[in-house]
């Protein structure tokens, strides 16, 4: 599993995934971007149990837990980029999502999530016409949050949990476009100075919040027998991203670099889920996001004919999932021991115009009798682009989720 | 199994991403013009005329500097060359003997440097070298009472010795006069010894240390020897005619200090050979304005923190007018002029020697710009660095500041390799590896207009 692992990192050194809104935030990875999330199409959050781990909409679920609960998360996506019938292939590797959760009994629950929210990625090189100089462009940017939470069950009303995180932002952003000189302006007796030369427009940054340490979301959650609810709302906070842009002539030939900051006013966000069990171990659920983006988001932009800004939306996702727990108990058959998962989800892009619909099938494998188990999800669908500059993308989603249950602590 | 499945599964992820999509570049060409990023960076020139330097200085370094390799003894170009000559020794008998000694003598012996004076490069009309050498010889001779005197001077640090000779204040001096004649091609001097120094000599009893110093303010031209590092080093003799013997003693270290002569202070006047530099200084403002007038924005840069990278400099050149009658030289082949700009290194100005990009098709034509004794009237030297740095931080009201001087006399004027390099079995060499001890004076060049070219590179869009 080690080599495996290792093996999933390397390669995502050199990846892109969707390249909607590269300019501005990139793409979001929903609900803490989970495989066993991800397998029931997102939906979920409302479903308590030691085999969940954090959500990061529902800072109130893991008040329920009994056990420590360890989960990180692999995501391989392949995005076909379409327009006028022409299309283009790029792929990715990240790690979405890292969480730990402790149960502490009487005195609640705390845990921590470590959670790539955005990010954008690109490394492409393209050779065109006559250019001696391959093109090349690069994006790598991620906004990654560090999100404690505790949360308890009330006192009297023991179905009720309420949670709290806080999302401390960080990361950072790298644009780099390398091209050769366009020469058509100059004279044949001209060319000679700028042949075989590379020059690259240079962006790089940090990601933080504005006048603030972070951003906060609150829960309340309820599980009942059959049926269980959460509600959470995430405060409003404005993104800072403070950059540098430059001109390279090489790692050590550069130009002092012009320093500007662009800031982005990211609204409030408001989720919801339920689950409903039913025949013991199956469960349907449907969870709904909403966030009502109403501020153009200014890009990196900076450079050639790129756009200043990207137009936003009301982003929203709506998600519907099914799942068949598997048994508790080693002794079952290994088949019966699975957990199958079934979904389908509809998300608004906050990039105007772009809507996604896509559908997951997943499945949860124990590993040993220890509690341990291997999500795997597949998850496919299309980004529908309606704007000028936003191609339509088919992807194909494959996450891998590694969740360890224990009682660390617990021991007496 | 497990791990067998997972593996499979994500090989056949891979497998499929690479069937379904495969990548074609002109369709991501495609999306990079629809994200509005073009397929090159557009590069313009733009010619600033009439830029003539609102200063122009001249700056010699005439710190003594070591001479162990090779060694330069007269006058040429208004600069005059001094050697001095670092002796110490350990020899008891050989001084008791000396000091018995009623007609003692001592001369020095300087091998010219071969590799110059056989070189096919050097006038061979101009050969032999004549004339009756007026020299000046000055001595500081210090006792020393065992070999531990010895080690204790070979200890004195270079730098220190040199940076004492800046100050170098002899014993005594006497002047002699020495019939030089350089005719063959391993000609050697024999300078004799003033008796002063002699005498000296004979008060020494176990060891000694001397330092001999040459100038020759007088002579007609500047001549060529080996240094005391090298196989055909310097000696100094001293022989005991009575007693039909002699001995050599050796300079451990050599040093080479020159003197400036020139009268014109005002002139922009450089040296080939030794370390001057003109430095020529040019305002902000013509400069500013014709990339105003070019882009149509404001220039300095006026926002953020001011550093301006909406364009960067691709290449830069300069060019001067050039009268090379003002120059005189020893072996009439064109110089190079090696050229350097000052650029903000952590907020201090560092002077960063230029490159030099090739225009081959106008070297094979006319070649090198960057030449002087050469063909034509102007001189065109590349700052591209000092320009990219000056327009980047033009804000803070910096002028630009450009400094040149003479380098290696050039062997082939046409050759576009512009190093040395193997044909075949031979290595064909561009530079000629000594300098040219050339004078030129560039006031005339300094006084008229100059014309910078840009070579831009420009990430505004189209507007």
């Amino acid at each position: 599993m080690k080599k495996i692992i290792f093996a999933l990192l390397a390669f995502a050194v050199c990846s892109s995934a969707s390249i909607i809104g590269l300019d501005a935030l990139g793409e979001e990875q929903v609900a803490g971007g989970m495989a066993s999330t991800a397998g029931r199409g997102y939906a979920g959050g409302a479903k308590t149990g030691d085999a969940e781990g954090i959500s990061v909409l529902n800072p109130a679920r893991n008040a329920f837990d009994t056990k420590v609960v360890f989960n990180v998360n692999f995501l391989l996506e392949m995005v076909a980029l379409e327009k006028h019938g022409d299309n283009f292939g790029v792929n990715n590797i990240t790690m979405p999502s890292f969480n730990l959760s402790f149960p502490m009994g009487s005195f609640g629950a705390m845990g921590v999530a470590l959670w790539q929210s955005y990010s954008s990625n690109i490394d492409e090189e393209v050779s065109e016409g006559n250019n001696s100089v391959e093109t090349t462009i690069e994006y790598q940017s991620s906004i990654y949050e560090i999100v404690p939470n505790y949360t308890f069950r009330l006192p009297v009303i023991r179905n009720f949990s309420v949670g709290a995180s806080a999302h401390v932002v960080m990361g950072n952003l790298t644009r780099r476009i390398s091209m050769g000189p366009d020469t058509d302006e100059l004279s044949s007796d001209d060319t000679w100075a700028v042949s075989r030369t590379e020059i690259s427009d240079y962006v790089d940054g940090t990601w933080e919040i504005k006048h603030h340490p972070a951003y906060y979301t609150a829960a309340l959650q309820y599980r009942g027998h059959q049926s269980s609810f959460y509600f959470s709302y995430t405060t409003p906070h404005t993104l800072l991203n403070k950059l540098d842009y430059n001109f390279r002539m090489s790692e050590l030939d550069t130009l002092a670099p012009t320093k500007k900051s662009r800031e982005i006013e990211v609204p409030a966000l408001l989720a919801a889920g339920m689950n409903f069990r039913f025949m013991k171990r199956n469960n349907v659920m449907l969870d709904m996001a909403a966030r009502g983006w109403d501020k153009d988001i200014e890009n990196v932009g900076g450079s050639f004919n790129m756009d200043r800004s990207t137009e936003t939306q009301k982003d929203m996702l709506v998600a519907l999932g099914f799942q068949r727990d598997g048994s508790p108990l080693f002794y079952d058959p290994y088949l019966d021991r699975i957990t199958y998962r079934l979904g389908g989800w509809y998300k608004t892009w906050y990039v105007k115009d772009v809507y996604e619909l896509g559908g997951s099938l997943g499945a949860g494998f124990p590993l040993g009798r220890k509690g341990t188990t291997l999500d795997l999800s597949f998850q496919g669908g299309k980004r529908f682009a309606d704007s000028g500059r936003a191609w339509e993308e088919l992807f194909f989603g494959f996450r891998i989720g590694l969740m360890g249950v224990g009682t660390w602590g617990q021991n007496r | 199994m497990k791990k067998i499945l997972f593996v499979f599964l994500t090989l056949l992820a891979f497998a499929l991403s690479a069937c379904i999509f495969d990548s074609d570049e002109t369709v991501m060409a495609g999306w990079l013009s629809d994200q509005g990023i073009p397929s090159g960076y557009k590069v313009q020139t733009l010619s600033v005329g009439d830029l003539t330097p609102v200063s122009s200085e001249v700056f010699l370094d005439s710190a003594p500097k070591l001479a162990n390799d090779r060694a330069v003894l007269g006058k040429t170009a208004n600069i005059s060359h001094d050697l001095v000559f670092d002796i110490a020794f350990y020899d008891s008998v050989f001084l008791a003997d000396l000091q018995k000694s009623d007609s003692a003598s001592a001369y020095l012996v300087l091998y010219t440097l071969k590799p110059f004076y056989s070189s096919k490069t050097f006038p061979a009309d101009s050969l032999p070298l004549e004339e009756d050498l007026t020299l000046t010889v000055s001595w500081k001779l210090d006792k020393g009472p065992s070999k531990s005197f010895v080690d204790s001077i070979a200890r004195i640090s270079d730098s220190l010795w040199l940076s004492g000779l800046a100050k170098w204040k002899p014993d005594t001096s006497a002047d002699t006069t020495v019939s030089l004649s350089i005719s063959a091609k391993d000609t050697v001097l024999r300078i004799g010894i003033p008796s002063g120094l002699v005498s000296a000599m004979k008060g020494l009893t176990r060891a000694c240390r001397l330092q001999l110093r040459l100038s020759a303010p007088e002579a007609s031209r500047a001549y060529r020897f080996y240094g005391a590092g090298t196989a055909y080093y310097p000696k100094l003799w001293v022989t005991l005619p009575e007693d039909k013997t002699y001995s050599e003693y050796d300079p451990f270290r050599m040093a080479h200090i020159i003197s400036n002569k020139e009268t014109c202070t005002d002139c922009a006047v450089l040296h080939g050979g030794v370390y001057d530099s003109l430095v020529v200084e040019y305002e902000s403002a013509p400069i500013m304005k014709a990339l105003s007038d070019f882009y149509g924005d404001e220039f300095p840069y006026a926002e953020s923190n001011g550093d301006d990278v909406r364009q960067t400099v691709v290449l830069a050149q300069m060019t001067f007018s050039r009268d090379d009658s003002q120059g005189t030289n020893e072996l009439g082949l064109p110089i190079q002029v090696v050229v350097g700009s000052y650029v903000d290194k952590d907020g201090e100005s560092e002077r960063q020697m230029e490159a030099y990009k090739l225009n081959k098709k106008l070297i094979a034509s006319k070649g090198h710009p960057n030449m002087v004794f050469y063909d034509g009237d102007s001189l065109t030297l590349q700052v591209t660095y000092g320009l990219r740095d000056f327009i980047n931080r033009a804000r803070d009201g910096r002028t630009f500041k450009m400094m040149m001087r003479l380098g290696y006399p050039v062997l082939q004027d046409k050759d576009s390799t512009y190093s040395d390099h193997t044909v075949g079995k031979d290595t064909s060499y561009v530079f000629f590896s000594h300098f040219d001890h050339a004078r030129y004076d560039f006031s005339s060049s300094m006084k008229q207009p100059s014309t910078l070219k840009l070579w831009l590179a420009n990430k505004r869009g189209d507007k």
